[in-house]
Parts: C-alpha cells; structure tokens; sequence
C-alpha cells in the first residue's frame, strides 16, 4: 500500500508545554481536499502550525509520503502554508513572490520567473508580474499567495482560514477556484476554517476538529 | 480649530516662538554672519585648510565604525528585548535606555575605568563607548518595527524552502531597514558630533569637528574658523539625518499592528540564545557603571571612602575657591531654571500644537534644536550673548538658555501626544455643561498637562545635568557644572582627581536615573489611561 501523503499519529497539540489536545489521528491523501472544522481558539491554527513545523507537537509522529518528518525543520518538509492575511512580502514585486520558493529549491532565475508567469496565467493575473503587492486587490493578493505556495509543488497543503478576511460574495467565488486548483495540483490540502458552507464546498471530506482526537 | 478651544489658544505660539527668534535664530544668523563678513581670511583659510577636512573624515570613519558596532550588538538585543515575554524583559528593556540616558562624560569616565589599563585612548576605545551610548537608539527605534512585524512572513518562508538564516536576510532584513536606516542616521550623527567621550576617551585621531570648534574657540581664538566649521558640520548632519528620514520613509507597507509578545522560542537552543543574550546584554550595560562605583571607592591603597569624604574641599576642586560639591550645586540650580524655562516653551508649543491654524507649525519649528550640535549652539549664543554690547554671561542664565534650546524638542514629544490623546468631546461636554471656552479647556487638559509638566520638566532637568558642549562654552571659570568639573578633573594628574571625578560622576547617575525614573513614573501611565479611554 502506498503510504498516505500526510499521516498524523497520535499527534498531542499544546502551548508551552501544556496540552489541550491530545491522540489527533489523520490521514489525508495526494489530491485530497480536507476541511476541518471548529470554532475559534479551538486550537485548529495550532495543528496546522504543527504541520508545517511553526510550532513543535508535544508528543506524536508527523509522517509526509511516509518519511517522519515530526522533528525537520519547515523548510525541509515540503509542506506549504496561506494564512488568514495573504502575507505577501512587501519589498517584491508580485513575480518575485511566486518566485521566492522556486528559487529556494534550486531553481535559476529566469526559470522560476517564467514559472511565475505560468501559474500568474492559471490564475487569471497574467500582466501581474511586476505589480507591487499593496497595489493588489484582497482577492487577487489570496490568489497570489496561493500560487506561492504551490509553486514549488509542496506535498501538502495548509490553509488557515484563506478566505476569511474576503467579503462573501467573493469567498464563495473564490473557495470554488481554489478547490478546482488544489485538485489539479494533486496537493494533499487541509483547509480549516469556521464556516460549514465554505467548508462543504472546498473539500472531499469534512471533519470537525473534536473528532480527530480527544481535547483536553 | 474646534469651536470649543478658548481665543487665546490661537497666540500660545507666541511665547515659545520670540524665544526660538532670540536664542536660536539670532544666534544662528550671528554666526552666519560672522562666517561670510569676515575679512581677515579666518574663514577661507578654515575651509581651504586640509586640517579641516582631515578631522572631517576622520570624524566620518569613526561615526561609521560607531555605527556598526552599535548595529550589531544593539540588533540582537532588539530582537530578544522586543520580542519574547519573558521573566525581567521589562527590567531589561529599562536596562538598554539606561546608557543613553547617562550623560557622555560620565559614559567616558565608566569606559576609562572599566577598560583603562588594557585598552590604549584611542579610536577602538571611542567606538566601544559610542556604540555603548546608541544601543538604546538601535533597540529601541529597530525593536519597535520588530515587535510590530509579523512573524508568519517567515513561517511562510521557511515553508518555501528558505533556512532561518535566508527567510531573515529575504523577509525579516527588508522590512526592518527602514528602521535601521533610521536608527543608523541618529548613531552616525550623535558619534560624528560627540565632543565628552572624544575628549575623554580620544587621541589625535579621533578629533570631531565639535572638538575642532572647542579648540579653535578657546585655544585659538579663531571665531571666524570655528563658525566655519560649525556650519560645514550643521550641513554634514542634515544631509545625514535627511538622507536617514528618507530611506525610513521608503517602507513598502505601513500596517500597523498591536505589537504581541510571543513565548520563548521552543527549541532548547533558541530559548539558551535569547537568554545569553539578554544576560549578555544586562553585562554590557552594566559593567562600565560598576566599574565606575568601583573607582570611586578605591585607591592605590585599597578600598576608601577618602574621595567621597573630600568632595567638600576646596583642595580637591579645580577652582581653587569652591569644593567640588559645589558644582553639584551649580548645575541643580541650572538643571531647575532650564526645566522652568523647557516647560514654559515647549509646554506652549505643544498646546499651540492643539489648534489648527498656522500657529501649530512651532510645535515643529521647536524641532530644530535637535540638528544643531551642542557646540554649535553654545558657540552661536556665545557670539551673540556673550561679548559686549550683549554680555549675558555674568547673569548665569546663558547655560539654562542653551539647555532649554536643548530640552525644548524633547519637552514637546512627552507633552503634544499627551494632550493629543486626549478626548476632546470632553470639552464639548464642560461647555454644554455652562463652562466658558477656557474653563472648558482646564476642565478638559488641566489634568493631563499637570501630570505630564512635571515628566517633561523632569526630562529637560536631566537633559540639563548631562549636557557638556554648551556648558564648556558658556560656563563661568569658577563655577562649573558637574559635566565640566569631570572633565576638568580628570585633565589633571594625581589619584585624587580621578577618584572625586568618580565620585561627581557616580552623582551624577543618580540624580539624572532619579529624574529619568520620575519621567517615567509620571508619563507612562498616564499615556496608558488616556488610551483605554479613548479606545479611537
């Protein structure tokens, strides 16, 4: 059986060094699209922090396409991560954004740019490339950092409530784009948010936060 | 200007603005004038003279050293006194404040007896202890930008591949820069125009173009050459301070956000990381004062009290007519009349601020003083005050003047937010109430301008205590301030003199922490109610 591109083991959530939540188990498959869901400061943030390697689990094992990697640093994990902000940084222009993760993996200049240009493409922002960051809209900024962090094809996908700073007309319009572009990107995604609509129509499966372990 | 403001707010400009006229501008256009008006060639010969420039880049090279010693130990100390929540992090914030706060002749004398026997006077000796003062600016000015970047920018990064080393040059290092750039154009400008630590601390290749006026005024008697270098370092700092003010302002994006202490990092070594370096910190600020307590009790012999025992005789001054104790005395009483004087000016400059006519423009006009270097205001009021037909100095008040100029800019950046934060609907309630316009006023801002007078002329006494350009100036030979006496002590062989120069400067600490304390006391809290009141 091929392993599962994330698999979460027992997994114990906490801030320094007490737990509120404990024996968090799930599994989440490439092209996999998982909403969990949970109300606010119920710790959902913290377990996708843990994921990506923000903050450290107090007990359990993180396993990405089947190699532990609980104790790697974040940038060897190959786990992307949108926040609630888009988190653009500031000083580049919206190619060299794209572009920063595809540099950090190796490649030349002139090919993340070209990649950038692509996934701008894809995203309907072609033109966008040497536009400053604060000259985006809030949506063209959530799709930019979208596409910053698929660009260096990570394994799995993290997204902490993406599209909760949007209006709602535009946070429907825009959870049905992403959900199309995670499944075409054969990411293994987990989305968290509050909403059970936004929830039901990003993912495959939903899931609330109290079933995957035991709170504490 | 709200309806509610009484008339005569409208002329509160009044007041500080003739004292700026007369005892900053004048003295400035004096000084211009006897640049250009001069015949004999004092100034052609000063500008033409490779001395001149020599001492400029010289003065250069060691602003820049001073820079980035300052940079690269006052950047760690930000990041951890900034950041992480930790047990004693508000102690140590306070500890960082506390070189700048020092006077420079006392910074010197603590560097001299820390370091004396093994580092030669010198550059590297000039650099240590400029670097020492500035931590403050560096902590301060870059730890502000930092507590209000979000650390999710390398979150992000770090899932894109970068190291922690990478994610801080790309991501942490830009958004900073601007803060840096800010804070490096204050280091440069306090190092190229310092005159105690280089008297103090200095060999001939340290010399400042403060230092070059000092000389050229009382050694030489060439007033034309020193108002012709005291201009081209009054052009030198505004390019400085101007060029610092325009790269701070080429920051990308301006969000602001509540600044949120996070936990201690949770790895074993970053948590031993910030902790050394808040130790390390603590052991930085606090070594040179140590060492300082320690010279004034010790001699030759061993341990003694014999320095602080002879403070009240007339052998162990430098007068030969009063004790050095006396000049304790002189320079409270100065500290007292420039506190009166700053708090008056600056007090009405920062309620003209209120209005919204023209006249809150003095509130920045008052400003200027900071780009003028001690020397070059004590030597323009000297031009201006302190020769017939205007001779000022026997009445003691051209030292309280020159501090005031001083401690004005400073006076109006504790007291205009103050009154800013201030909920102005407050005054619209008085009035509705049945109080007149200035009953209205009183009613509204008494409070705050009560408690925040007394931190501001706290500050501007401290600021008076420690100033040492002006005063070398326009002191009297037989009444020096504390700062001079020091110097003048300390320009003299023999034990003793270090000794009590140790015990004025030990002195010294204490009354300017005292006031510092008081401001603090007096200023923060009321900052903090004023804010939950007016959660705007």
């Amino acid at each position: 059986m091929t392993p599962s591109r994330l698999d979460l083991q027992a997994l114990a959530l906490g801030y320094e060094g007490r737990a509120f939540m404990r024996g968090i188990d799930l599994r989440v498959d490439a092209s996999e699209i998982v909403a969990i869901l949970g109300p606010s400061g119920s710790g959902k943030s913290t377990l996708l922090s843990a994921i990506a390697g923000v903050v450290p689990p107090l007990d359990g094992r993180i396993l990405i396409d089947g190699r532990d990697v609980t104790r790697a640093p974040i940038h060897e994990r190959d786990v992307g991560l949108i926040f609630q902000e888009p988190l653009l940084f500031p000083h580049l222009d919206v190619a060299s954004n794209i572009a920063y993760g595809l540099r950090r993996h190796g490649q030349t200049r002139k090919a993340a740019h070209l990649r950038a240009t692509e996934l701008l493409e894809w995203l309907g922002l072609g033109g966008y490339e040497r536009r400053r960051v604060n000259e985006l809209s809030g949506g063209q900024a959530q799709r930019v950092a979208l596409a910053r962090a698929l660009a260096p094809r990570p394994a799995v996908l993290c997204l902490d409530e993406p599209f909760s700073a949007l209006d709602a007309d535009l946070r429907q319009r825009l959870a049905v784009e992403v959900s199309a572009m995670l499944r075409e990107s054969g990411v293994a995604a987990i989305h968290v948010t509050h909403d059970p609509t936004e929830a039901r129509t990003v993912a495959d499966r939903v899931i609330e936060l109290s079933a995957l372990g035991e709170a504490l | 200007m709200t309806p509610t403001l009484p008339g005569w707010l409208r002329w509160s400009w009044l007041p500080p603005g003739a004292f700026l006229l007369v005892f900053l501008v004048y003295p400035l256009a004096v000084l211009a004038v006897t640049v250009t008006s001069d015949s004999g060639g004092g100034v052609i010969s000063t500008l033409a003279s490779p001395t001149l420039w020599q001492v400029t880049g010289l003065a250069a090279g060691q602003a820049a050293a001073s820079t980035v010693v300052a940079l690269l130990v006052g950047l760690p100390l930000a990041n951890v006194v900034s950041r992480y929540r930790f047990r004693g992090r508000a102690f140590a914030q306070a500890l960082v404040t506390v070189p700048f706060v020092l006077p420079t002749v006392v910074v010197a004398l603590a560097f001299r007896s820390l370091l004396g026997d093994g580092v030669p006077q010198g550059l590297v000796l000039v650099v240590m202890a400029h670097a020492y003062v500035n931590l403050a600016v560096v902590a301060r000015i870059v730890g502000a930008q930092w507590a209000q970047h979000s650390g999710d920018y390398e979150s992000v990064a770090r899932t894109l591949g970068a190291s922690r080393w990478r994610a801080f040059v790309d991501v942490t290092l830009p958004s900073l820069r601007p803060a840096i750039a800010a804070s490096a154009a204050v280091v440069f400008v306090f190092s190229f125009t310092s005159l105690g630590i280089v008297l103090l601390l200095g060999d001939p290749t340290t010399r400042t173009l403060e230092s070059q006026i000092l000389r050229q005024t009382s050694v030489l008697l060439d007033f034309p050459g020193a108002a012709a270098t005291a201009l081209v370092q009054l052009v030198i700092v505004s390019t400085v301070l101007l060029l610092g003010a325009a790269a701070s302002r080429r920051s990308a994006t301006r969000r602001s956000r509540p600044p949120a202490l996070r936990p201690l990092p949770s790895s074993v070594s970053g948590r031993a990381a910030v902790r050394i370096t808040a130790v390390i910190g603590a052991l930085i600020v606090l070594a040179p004062v140590a060492a300082l307590v320690a010279s004034s009790l010790r001699s030759s012999r061993g341990w003694t009290l014999s320095w602080w025992t002879s403070l009240g005789s007339v052998d162990a001054g430098t007068t030969r007519l009063s004790p050095p104790s006396e000049a304790i005395t002189t320079s409270l009483a100065y500290a007292a009349l420039t506190a009166l004087i700053a708090a008056g000016v600056g007090g009405l400059a920062a309620i003209a601020s209120l209005t919204s006519g023209r006249s809150r423009i003095i509130a920045v006009l008052a400003l200027i003083p900071l780009g003028v270097s001690a020397a070059t205001l004590g030597l323009g009021t000297l031009l201006a005050f302190g020769r017939p037909p205007m001779d000022l100095r026997a009445t003691g008040l051209l030292i309280p003047l020159a501090h005031a100029l001083v401690a004005v800019p400073l006076v109006i950046a504790v007291v205009a937010p103050s009154l800013r934060s201030t909920d102005t609907r407050m005054s619209a309630v008085a009035a509705t109430l049945g109080a007149r316009p200035t009953r209205a006023f009183w009613t509204t801002y008494g409070p705050v301008l009560r408690i925040v007078m007394v931190a501001a002329a706290a500050l501007a006494g401290a600021v008076s205590l420690g100033e040492f350009g002006a005063a070398t100036f326009l002191g009297r030979a037989a009444a020096p301030t504390v700062p001079v006496q020091i110097v003048r002590l300390l320009g003299r062989p023999g034990e003793q003199s270090l000794g009590v120069a140790a015990v004025l400067a030990v002195v010294l600490v204490v009354m300017t922490l005292l006031l510092v304390m008081l401001v603090d006391r007096w200023a923060t809290p009321l900052r903090r109610t004023t804010a939950q009141e007016n959660p705007a």
